[in-house]
């Protein structure tokens, strides 16, 4: 396992006072929210500083984690030395940032033994539920999908010493589901202790950006490009949709930003959504002696000034 | 670390299949009954039903608990800044919503 250097996490020195510790990690934790950062690997840091947090704020597990030493380096190979948290006492199940309680199998070597109350005999408890985001594609939505996933989970072994097993679940994507929405896996969240029965596991569904489609709940929306004259004179064309293609009539004098819908196209469920194209206008250039002709004959054949809206 | 087999497992759809009582929800998203309660209160969280056991959340309520547990334990924030915080997002969300609808023109 490697090191973690859990100052370098929010570019504090080791003497920080909690205070300055508390500063840094709001700053940072503001900036990488996941709900609030546009960073594509937001996820990922914000999971580092929670851990790094988790570990800083309490002046128990920060004592223990200063007592390693300062010689040790991010990334380098480390193993716990054993009794190492002697003569410390962490309290508590509740622990960290909200309820990502997954952490780093360096986080779990050093605390995760304690930081789930030490398991006395006799005391029942629930597992924490999960929480973890899916990417799927916006096709999948549309016919169901079966995707595997991998957690990480922190698991007692027999002698009560917690370590990190990786579990692979192959969980079935209903047809219908929409980005923002949560499937319960029920059972497979943290194990309970005792007797208490395991939590769940949350997966929020998230559509991977596609080149085409955008999605807004049940609706999708794809931009339409037509030529000028398929615009004026009406036409019919073929649209992709992400169940294949149809083909739609346009209209005669439709104008560029018209949305034409395409009722139940949208993702599939019981109200299902709505598919629109978005027409724009695409200029064709003007390059060979016909091409320029052509445009010639429309400055002479219509009185339109384009700015006419303009005034002055 | 150790592996495990792979389980094949099918899941429930929260907004559709099951709606969360306040004991759910506070089980969900580890936090604690009377923050929930003054979600409710000041409306950044909006149940069904009226007094606390009849309450029945859906699932956007996860979403929202969980970023209104994080701004009140580790950004501090007080229960109106968290109201208000909540309500921002919302308004960014809409606004980027109308934007998808306009497309790239």
């Amino acid at each position: 396992m490697k090191f973690k250097d859990y100052y370098e996490v929010f570019g504090v020195p080791r003497d920080a006072t909690q205070d300055d510790i508390k500063r840094a990690y709001r700053k940072l934790a503001r900036k990488y929210h996941p709900d609030v950062s546009k960073d594509a690997d937001a996820d990922v840091r914000f999971k580092e500083l929670g851990e790094a947090y988790a570990v800083l704020k309490d002046p128990e597990k920060r004592a223990a984690y200063d007592q390693m030493g300062s010689q040790w380096k991010a990334g380098q190979d480390f193993q716990p030395p054993p009794d190492w948290d002697a003569g410390f006492e962490f309290s508590g199940r509740d622990f960290g940032s909200g309820a990502d309680s997954v952490h780093s199998d360096f986080f779990e070597a050093l605390f995760g033994r304690h930081a789930r109350g030490g398991q006395r005999p006799g005391m029942h408890a629930r597992g924490q539920d999960h929480h973890a985001k899916v990417l799927i594609d916006l096709e999948d939505a549309y016919r169901g999908a079966q995707r595997s996933i991998t957690l990480r989970m922190p698991v007692p072994d027999e002698h009560g010493r917690i370590a990190l097993r990786e579990r692979t679940l192959d969980v079935r994507i209903p047809k219908g589901i929409r980005a923002g929405q949560h499937l319960r896996l029920a059972g497979q969240g943290e194990p309970g202790i005792g007797e208490g029965g395991p939590g769940d596991l949350f997966l929020e569904i998230e559509f991977k950006p596609h080149a085409q489609f955008r999605v807004i709940g049940p609706d999708v929306y794809l931009d339409l490009p037509l030529a000028p004259w398929e615009a004026a004179l009406g036409s019919s064309v073929t649209v992709p949709t992400p169940e294949g293609s149809v083909q739609l009539t346009i209209p005669a004098g439709s104008a560029a930003g018209r949305q034409l819908r395409l009722k139940g196209k949208g993702i599939p469920g019981k109200t299902p959504g709505d598919l629109y194209a978005v027409l724009t206008i695409a200029l064709p250039p003007a390059v060979s002696e016909n091409e320029k002709a052509a445009y010639r004959a429309m400055a002479e054949a219509f009185d339109f000034n384009a700015r006419a809206p303009m005034k002055g | 670390m150790s592996k495990t087999e792979i389980q094949s497992i099918q899941g429930l759809v929260v907004e559709e299949d099951i709606p969360l009582t306040l004991e759910d929800l506070c089980q969900a998203c580890c936090a604690p009954r009377e923050y929930v309660v003054a979600w409710v209160v000041e409306g950044v969280l909006e149940p069904l039903g009226e007094t606390p056991p009849d309450w029945r959340f859906t699932g956007a309520s996860l979403r929202r608990a969980r970023l209104a547990l994080w701004l009140t334990r580790d950004l501090e924030v007080n229960l109106s800044g968290v109201a208000l915080a909540l309500d921002l997002l919302d308004e960014i969300a809409e606004l980027k919503a109308h934007q998808q609808r306009l497309g790239s023109r």
